[in-house]
């Protein structure tokens, strides 16, 4: 033995390679592993700027426009009565409006500003009422609801649950807080007849309430949350109570009341008579009534037409001024790579 | 507060570990692991990724440690070019000089085929010249010379010949590859050595008389003055011709020989010293030889004394150097040899391409600093131009203190020398950077001061110098040393490493860098079992660090930052929501939506961009190394990045929030109905999905067929998903809060409105930052993609065809490969003996005998060294 045969021992690797040689550990090929996929490389160069605020702006403008238009179709009257509701000579908001053996029924009168063309939305309006309190929201019980033979189940529905060991049903702090303010309207003397049948969603009329469901036990407490309910009509026809359980997302919220079918004419005056029952006092919430037409997009809402105008302009001034500045300032600078050796090229 | 506190939880979703995980695993197995442009055909190795958790620092490195033997060099020398009589033959052209000359526009063609039938390639030798082969050299202007200097060849060196005694099957058995390369230069030269006596050399030497003729002559070999690393640097042999004329052969660096030549031939000293120069800036390593006649008196006086010496008890070695320094003068010089230390294929290239990524260089090797400086000239490391600061402990001071002997104050003298060279070099430095910053800098330690350097008190300046130099060499260092410089770095200068080895020796380098590399394929498996990644050639690393590195580290980054925002921008609207519940801590998203946001929404295309985007093309990234810089200053991963990424969801957050919200105040639609919170939550995750899978699409640079298929899939998912979810009703307690929300959502023309607004407005600020950024403040990668935007697709498969079979080339490597190759451990400028090996066995005072005349000797030696190795291994 020597020392060469002691290297050519110790370098294994070339010493087997020599012998016949192995199946090959060659990679196959395939355009995956190679990282070499078919792929489009979009580059934001100016013209591809310029184009896409163009395009963007031609399909926003035409939007806009028509949003606004239908935005500012719609008539709209908001009436805020609570305070309005209260004698003047009351102190104690809290304790009159508690106080159930004083009739509250108030008188308003709205001027129509533009014609209104039927069907008309009767709305009413809360401020600061947290209809989305995380307590508030689970205080329900979807079951119980839904199915007669549930009427006992009442989990979640706390503090709302039971009322002399008997289930509540509907059960929970929303169906116990419904509104309960109620209104008439007058037109030139005629009464106006409010349709509150669909002013829910169908979906949860069918599906969410159940029609063989009736109220049992239901504000019979000492503390009265809101209005009640008639036990012989089952739950899925109780349409104030369905929309009233539909939660709104912000304190500030609208809850369609009714419809009126009739067309109003400008400078028409209603008379509004309302039970003002609800407690807003105790938390400074605050009571509207919305009268209000409604188009293709729905009631008055000039956001949207705005955004759509706002973002459809820049587009287009963006577009000019990067057009400009293209033309002014071309890139025909040098660019160079940031850092050694720098290269350079024209565009 | 708790329940608050809870509903933020989605911001780090757990997701984004396992999507990481995920995009790593596979840009490890499938991608560098199928490399077809890192699969070494010739040792049949792929590369391999043996960890996955470093992809990202792979387009980071800073600092690359390299081993020298066998990972920048084959370890094989080849006798290349010579100098005789001031001619120079050889007509081959070094990696290095064509690199030099392709950088110069001259294309270099070296085709196999147009070499002259008198070409030999064989072990160690590697030399074409018409005019010398076949005994051509009778006819040059100076044959005597020519004899000379392979006779000088042929007798002047320690090597046992081994196996049969024709010359195409001897072996040669040599200290260091270089003699064996002499050796078997003089037998092409027709000088064949082949066999050796106690006292003599015997050479079959043709052509001499005349042509074809073919003698064998027995040389008797009366002295070896034998080679000495370090003061020496030269080898003589006195022999007594058959006709008994005496002739004393010298060979060893040109320094030593030319301070010992006789007065007189000018021209041909001053000749040979271009060539050397020529050889030298070639990145070759070379010798001088010369000889001297000698009388029988002269000889005789002066044996007497060797034999004294050679008796002597005490300083014997110090006395036989005295000796041999009475003989070895009056010296005629032959020429000059040049032997290549075959460098790995592609090192040169490879080398400067990751210079100008900005990555800094560093070779730790045992080899002695001549040979280092050498091989860091062969690699362009070092260049004529760059300014050297070399702390070397081989100074007349330290040797003075040497020669008293006193440990403590050896110590004292180099501890010294070192504080004050670094001292002054890194002053130097800073003013050279500051007054010429083009300059390149390089400093060169060896291992004796390089422990001294370590020591705390210096270790602050000895950072500072090597920082800011270009290049670094440490010679002479142990694998504990390696260990230590590489953690130094990666300590004190806070960059991100990489070591690079493939021996046992280089183990503990490769696992005190951030990334360890192994060379595979090769010799034992020790550092490819340490390292992270296993590459067969050193040239790969272009690919694994250019290629590989920097897409994953775009890759991640974009994935992380991307992550970050989404679930930043669906937090956020959650976060707007709390405001309005009077801080409840009710939830804005059905519990199911925020679940399955990031595993089913969000989750495929963001994996498809961590694989498959890509800025610009792989050869692209090759070309311009520059790009490789963004990794090292973390460009995509900056706070400013975060920020921006995390402005731009505060932004589409309020925007989403906001819009939908501003829904539930009015009726919409013809019917006057009321939208519900569920609605609104519906309505704006939707928007939510949406747009976050449009941004992602925005954020690529490269969009294939899967990104589409992900994107249009995920915004699909969401909407199948909430048509069944919200159709079905089930008897599980759950709250039927979304129960129909889609489809009263779908009845209404404001739900489209929205859509179509509201990821528009969202999208808006990021398109308008990303078009000004590219327009006015560019990155470098956005650059290079504009400069060739309408660059056709290259695919390798163009390339394919060509490698499917070894080209003529290719199968010349690979038969060279396929030669036995010289252990690793044998290293060293021309027959300097000991690499790090014995120089610290002798550090420890273990004898190991390194005199290269006890050849026999050493081998056994080694053979018992290397028992208990193999064993272990196996």
């Amino acid at each position: 033995m020597n020392s060469g045969d002691a290297a050519g021992s110790s370098s294994g690797g070339s010493g087997d390679a020599g012998a016949p040689r192995r199946a090959s550990r060659k990679p196959k090929y395939s355009k995956f592993t190679q990282q070499e996929l078919p792929a489009c490389k979009p580059i934001l160069t100016p013209k591809w700027v310029i184009s896409v605020f163009l395009l963007v702006g031609v399909i926003f403008v035409p939007i806009g426009v028509a949003s606004l238009l239908a935005s500012n179709k719609v008539v709209e009257i908001v009436d805020r009565y609570d305070d309005a509701c209260v004698p003047s000579n009351v102190t104690n908001k809290l304790a009159y409006i508690q106080n159930s053996t004083i009739s509250k029924t108030c008188r308003r009168t709205l001027k129509v500003p533009k014609d209104m063309k039927q069907p008309i939305f009767v709305y009413y309006q809360l401020n600061n009422f947290y209809q989305n309190h995380r307590r508030y929201v689970k205080s329900r019980n979807d079951q119980q609801l839904r199915d007669a033979s549930k009427a006992n189940e009442t989990t979640l529905c706390d503090p709302e649950k039971t009322r002399d060991g008997m289930a509540i049903v509907p059960c929970g702090l929303i169906a116990w807080s419904t509104f309960n303010d109620t209104y008439t309207f007058q037109h030139n003397t005629n009464n106006l007849s409010i349709d509150k049948t669909d002013i829910s969603w169908k979906s949860d009329r069918d599906h969410k309430f159940g029609s063989d469901v009736f109220p049992k036990n239901f504000q019979k407490g000492p503390l009265i949350g809101g209005k009640t309910l008639n036990e012989s009509i089952p739950l899925s026809e109780q349409e104030d109570l369905i929309v009233w359980m539909r939660t709104a997302a912000l304190p500030t919220f609208r809850k369609l009341y009714g419809r009126i079918y009739v067309d109003l004419k400008e400078n028409d005056t209603i008379t509004v008579t309302l039970d003002n029952n609800y407690n807003t006092y105790s938390f400074d919430g605050k009571k509207s009534l919305v009268l209000s037409t409604s188009t293709w997009l729905g009631g008055k809402n000039d956001f949207l037409g705005l955004a759509y105008l706002t973002v459809g302009g820049l587009c287009f001034f963006l577009a000019f001024a990067f057009t400009l500045l293209y033309l002014i300032k071309p890139r025909l600078v040098a660019y160079k790579l940031s850092y050694t050796n720098r290269i350079k090229f024209h565009r | 507060m708790f329940t608050l506190i809870t509903l933020y939880s989605t911001i780090i979703p757990i997701s984004l570990y396992v999507s990481i995980e995920m995009i790593k695993f596979i840009q490890c197995a499938q991608f560098i692991n199928n490399d077809l442009n890192m699969y070494h055909a010739e040792s049949n190795t792929p590369a391999l990724a043996r960890t996955s958790n470093l992809n990202e620092e792979l387009g980071q490195v800073e600092y690359i440690f390299s081993d020298k033997t066998g990972t920048l060099t084959r370890n094989l020398m080849e006798f290349f070019k010579c100098s005789i009589g001031g001619e120079i033959y050889g007509t081959g052209i070094t990696e290095i000089e064509k690199g030099g000359a392709e950088r110069a526009g001259v294309r270099i063609d070296d085709d196999e085929d147009k070499r002259s039938a008198t070409a030999v390639h064989e072990k160690g030798f590697n030399f074409d010249d018409t005019r010398i082969m076949r005994g051509a050299w009778r006819n040059e202007p100076n044959p005597e010379a020519c004899m000379e200097f392979f006779r000088c060849l042929a007798i002047c060196h320690t090597v046992l010949p081994e196996g049969e005694e024709t010359p195409e099957k001897i072996t040669y058995q040599a200290a260091s590859p270089d003699e064996a390369a002499l050796v078997a230069a003089a037998k092409n030269f027709g000088f064949f050595f082949y066999r050796r006596t106690p006292t003599t050399v015997m050479v079959r030497e043709s052509h001499v008389d005349r042509m074809g003729s073919m003698q064998d002559v027995a040389y008797e070999i009366l002295n070896v003055l034998e080679f000495n690393s370090s003061t020496r640097k030269r080898q003589s042999v006195v022999c007594r011709f058959p006709n008994g004329k005496l002739v004393l052969y010298c060979k060893g660096a040109d320094n030593v020989i030319y301070e010992r030549l006789a007065d007189g031939n000018y021209d041909i000293k001053k000749t040979s010293r271009e060539h050397l120069e020529q050889f030298g800036s070639a990145g070759l390593r070379t010798l001088c030889l010369a000889y001297r006649d000698l009388s029988m008196d002269q000889y005789k006086s002066w044996n007497e004394k060797f034999v004294q010496a050679k008796s002597s008890l005490r300083d014997r070695d110090k006395k036989l150097d005295e000796v041999a320094e009475l003989i070895e003068k009056d010296l005629i010089l032959i020429g000059c040899t040049a032997i290549e230390d075959k460098l790995q294929e592609g090192v040169p290239a490879c080398i400067e391409t990751l210079s100008a990524a900005g990555i800094k260089i560093w070779v730790l090797t045992g080899d002695k600093m001549e040979t280092a400086i050498n091989i860091a000239y062969a690699c362009s490391l070092v260049n004529n131009d760059t300014k050297q600061f070399i702390i070397s402990s081989e100074t007349d001071t330290i040797r003075e203190a040497e020669d008293r002997g006193d440990p403590v104050e050896i110590a004292r003298v180099i501890k010294e020398s070192v504080k004050q060279s670094l001292r002054s070099y890194l002053e130097e430095a800073r003013r050279s950077l500051s007054n010429t910053p083009e300059r390149k800098l390089a400093f060169i330690i060896d291992g004796r001061c390089l422990m001294y350097a370590l020591d705390p008190a210096l270790r602050v300046n000895l950072l500072g110098l090597s920082l800011i130099c270009h290049s670094v060499v440490c010679c002479r260092v142990s694998p504990l040393q390696k260990a230590q410089v590489t953690s130094l770095v990666r300590k004190g200068a806070r960059k991100i490493t990489l070591s690079i080895g493939d021996g046992a020796n280089d183990v503990s380098m490769i696992q005190a860098a951030h990334v360890g590399i192994g060379i595979s394929g090769q010799e034992g498996m020790q550092a490819v079992m340490a390292s992270d990644f296993a590459i067969a050639q050193f040239r790969y690393l272009t690919d694994l660090l250019l290629v590989h590195g920097r897409w994953s580290y775009l890759r991640l980054c974009k994935v992380i930052t991307y992550f970050f925002y989404k679930n930043l921008t669906f937090t956020l609207t959650q976060f707007w929501f709390t405001f309005q519940t009077g801080f409840s801590g009710q939830r804005f998203y059905d519990d199911w939506f925020q679940s399955l946001y990031n595993v089913i929404f969000t989750a495929l295309p963001v994996i498809m961009v961590g694989l498959f985007d890509k800025d610009v093309s792989a050869s692209l990234s090759k070309k311009y190394p520059q790009l490789y810089q963004e990794g090292i200053r973390n460009t995509f991963f900056k706070w400013k990045v975060i920020a921006v990424w995390g402005f731009f969801a505060f932004y589409q957050s309020i925007v989403f929030y906001y819009f939908t919200a501003a829904a539930s105040q009015h009726g919409h639609g013809s019917s006057g109905k009321i939208l519900g919170q569920w609605d609104v939550s519906t309505m704006a995750f939707t928007c939510v999905v949406v747009t976050v899978n449009l941004r992602l699409l925005m954020s690529c640079n490269s969009i294939t067929r899967w990104h589409y298929f992900s994107v249009a899939g995920s915004i699909a998912a969401w909407f199948l998903f909430i048509f069944i979810y919200s159709a079905i009703m089930t008897s599980f307690d759950r709250q039927e809060n979304v129960y129909f929300v889609i489809y009263v959502l779908m009845s209404t023309f404001f739900f489209y409105l929205t859509l179509i607004l509201v990821p528009v407005i969202a999208l808006f600020g990021d398109f308008l930052y990303l078009s000004l950024q590219r327009w006015l403040f560019p990155y470098d990668y956005q650059v290079v993609q504009e400069m060739h935007k309408d660059d056709p697709h290259e695919y390798s498969m163009i390339r394919l065809p060509e490698r499917s079979h070894l080209s003529p080339e290719e199968a010349r490597s690979y038969a060279i490969s396929m030669l036995p190759r010289e252990n690793s451990k044998h290293t060293g400028f021309a027959f300097d003996s000991p690499g790090y090996e014995s120089f610290f066995a002798s550090q420890q005072g273990v004898c190991v005998p390194h005199k290269p005349w006890d050849v026999a000797r050493r081998a056994s030696m080694k053979q018992q060294r290397q028992q208990p190795q193999r064993t272990g291994r196996s």
